[in-house]
């Protein structure tokens, strides 16, 4: 599904990452651990192809191709999801209308017939159930006065609605109570079946208690110090990051 | 500047049998203010983002009556649903084609102005409202009585259609008499090759009257258009204004409301589009003369290529107009780098017990929304139109009137680009 090769980037002249190498394979589900600085959240921007960084060496392959020379709405449309650490508040757009717009582009990249506005009413009612959206926010502008758990919903009802084959979340656990939490990784889990891959991006063990992750990665000062499973993040959650640095 | 060309055309129009000769003591009048004071320069502090020498380069001539309609007029691109039809074409009124809503009363500006023994809200004649008294041709002037709710919108539709530089001063006064309320709409179209047009409009509202005012200004981009509005406001009355622009070589919008009667309100609105070298300015004067009235001025300008744009928005509050509450927004899009906005937004307060805001932003499309949806697979173009549309449609709201909202959307995504 995923191959990073040896990726080496930074910005504007400082270097981020210092040689990843990651390969997910269809179905498994990937979680990144690390400090605020490791280098997480670039990762996942250059997997989704955010312009603001320069790869330096290494590449990411994703389905047999090389994704760095794609733009962020080729990548989408092949299958690549992030959930943002910061959703983006849209004055002006309503969330149907921005949801019809991105379902509709997939469709048509799929070679699909394109939803009509009654035929996606339908469709994203159902979708909202399942992260316990009320359809009232359908009517507002794309995360406008939207609760910081409310925004993170908004993410996963936005994964489930486009179906990717690679969901990235970054940090999608920050800010969220306990029963966003759930309804959150109650989304994803549901989202999960033998084709799907995650990279889960987070700090805490909390998340992961509930996503189980196949693979637990940690990474300091952009290399991946260490690999392992579960036991790995509750080895962290006791002992925290120290341990490894040295 | 030279002002001759003016002369020779007042002249002739002084000399035109078809304009009744009471009213030229008043033309004299206003023309020999006119010629005193002249047109605006670039020195005054009102017009320094705005060149008007355009008015002098091409010599315009009054629409004479040959260049009225030599066809049917077809007014489907210009088709609003549910509302009444007046139409000038060239200045001059198209009876077959229009059609007055009930409860009003209809009477040319001449008529208007002799029932009124020549009297006029003249407060701030400015150059180009002397020039419309001196050369006024057209335009219909509505009087409603009082406890009337007109309920068809009147749809005041001016036709500019010529391959020689015309020039054409509509007048209208809009009389609301009390607990009355209306909704009027101008909209200014046309394919001139070369067209000034200077209106008037002189708004009274009444005890409780209300006005709800949309101008939709999509004139040919060979076009110089001077909208001149002035509304006086009496106790509890309540004005709503929304103007679309997205014609004109150079538009600029003079708007004065004077809020005269306590619990008196106030809402002025503006969305102005601009392409290629157009430059569209908006000059809005709001005077808060008695406690107790609200305000609001919210414009925003989207401009692309190297158009230009000017807002310069002043809400005067006088010393006795004490719990005044007044916003005051302007924010502007630039879609291009060669683009310019000069926004100026003013409080002039001389009261203490107020509630005044104002703001202005002028900025590029916000990056980081343009990555989220594209990395939602909606491409490059289609997010900025969506963007685009998203920073309109705040604005949108403020249009009151339904049927009218849909066709300036229309309008605005065929501006975009959008497919519609």
């Amino acid at each position: 599904m995923l191959n990073i090769k040896s990726l080496k980037a930074s910005i504007d002249g400082k270097p981020i990452l210092k040689g990843i190498n990651l390969n997910i394979k269809p179905g498994e589900m990937h979680a990144i651990m690390g400090l605020n600085g490791s280098g997480k959240s670039t990762l996942a921007n250059i997997i989704t192809g955010r312009d603001c960084y320069d790869v330096s060496d290494g590449d990411v392959i994703y389905k047999g191709d090389s994704l760095l020379e794609k733009s962020p709405e080729t990548r989408a449309l092949e299958g690549i999801f992030m959930s943002f650490q910061y959703p983006v508040v849209i004055p002006g757009v309503n969330l149907t209308y921005f949801l019809k717009a991105a379902l509709n582009a997939h469709r048509k990249h799929r070679g699909e017939e394109e939803l009509d506005a009654m035929r996606f009413l339908k469709f994203i009612r159902e979708k909202i159930k399942q992260v316990e959206i009320d359809e009232k926010y359908l009517k507002r502008a794309v995360n406008e006065g939207f609760s910081g758990g409310e925004k993170k919903r908004n993410e996963i009802l936005q994964m489930i609605t486009l179906e990717p084959s690679l969901s990235i979340l970054d940090e999608t656990d920050s800010g969220l109570d306990i029963d966003a939490l759930k309804i959150v990784a109650n989304g994803v889990n549901q989202y999960r079946n033998k084709d799907n891959s995650f990279l889960v991006i987070t700090h805490y063990q909390r998340l992961l208690n509930y996503l189980k992750p196949d693979f637990v990665h940690v990474l300091i000062d952009g290399v991946i110090v260490k690999s392992g499973d579960m036991t790995l993040a509750h080895k962290l959650e006791e002992k925290g990051y120290g341990w490894l640095e040295s | 500047m030279s002002l001759s060309h003016f002369q020779a055309e007042f002249e002739k129009m002084m000399n035109r049998d078809y304009f009744s000769s009471s009213i030229h003591p008043m033309r004299n009048e206003a023309f020999s203010k006119f010629n005193e004071c002249g047109f605006p320069t670039q020195k005054w502090e009102d017009w320094q983002f705005t060149n008007l020498t355009s008015l002098q380069k091409d010599t315009f001539r009054i629409s004479e009556l040959k260049d009225g309609p030599t066809q049917k007029i077809d007014l489907s691109p210009f088709h609003i649903d549910n509302v009444a039809n007046i139409v000038i074409y060239n200045g001059h009124f198209q009876k077959d084609i229009s059609h007055f809503p009930s409860g009003i009363n209809l009477m040319s500006g001449l008529d208007y102005l002799e029932s009124k023994e020549w009297k006029y809200n003249n407060t701030y004649d400015s150059p180009f409202d002397l020039l419309n008294t001196a050369f006024m041709d057209s335009g219909m002037s509505v009087v409603i009585d009082e406890n009337m709710t007109i309920n068809t919108p009147i749809h005041m539709v001016f036709i500019s259609n010529s391959n020689e530089p015309l020039m054409v001063n509509p007048r209208v006064h809009i009389d609301v008499g009390d607990s009355s309320s209306a909704t009027f709409i101008e909209h200014h179209v046309g394919v001139s090759s070369s067209f000034f047009e200077n209106g008037s409009i002189f708004i009274n509202l009444e005890q409780n009257a209300q006005l709800n005012h949309i101008r939709i200004q999509s004139n040919s981009t060979k076009t110089i258009s001077m909208a001149n509005i002035q509304a006086e406001q009496s106790l509890d009355s309540k004005y709503t204004f929304f103007q679309y622009a997205d014609g004109g070589q150079l538009g600029r919008l003079n708007m004065v409301t004077r809020l005269n009667g306590e619990g008196a309100d106030c809402n002025l609105n503006g969305l102005a589009l601009s392409k290629n070298n157009q430059h569209l300015d908006h000059h809005i004067i709001t005077d808060h003369r008695v406690p107790h009235c609200t305000s609001s001025q919210n414009f925003k300008s989207i401009l692309q290529d190297k158009s230009t744009g000017v807002f310069c928005g002043r809400t005067i509050v006088r010393e006795q107009a004490q719990k005044t509450d007044s916003k005051q927004s302007n924010k502007n899009l630039l879609l291009s780098k060669n683009a310019l906005m000069n926004s100026n937004p003013q409080l002039e307060i001389y009261a203490d017990d107020v509630k005044c805001s104002h703001g202005s932003t002028t900025g590029e499309l916000d990056h980081e929304a343009l990555f989220y949806l594209r990395s939602r697979g909606i491409d490059m173009m289609e997010a900025k139109n969506l963007l685009t549309r998203g920073f309109a449609n705040e604005i949108m709201n403020a249009i009151r009137h339904n049927c009218t909202r849909s066709f300036i959307d229309t309008k605005f995504k065929h501006w975009l680009g959008d497919e519609v």
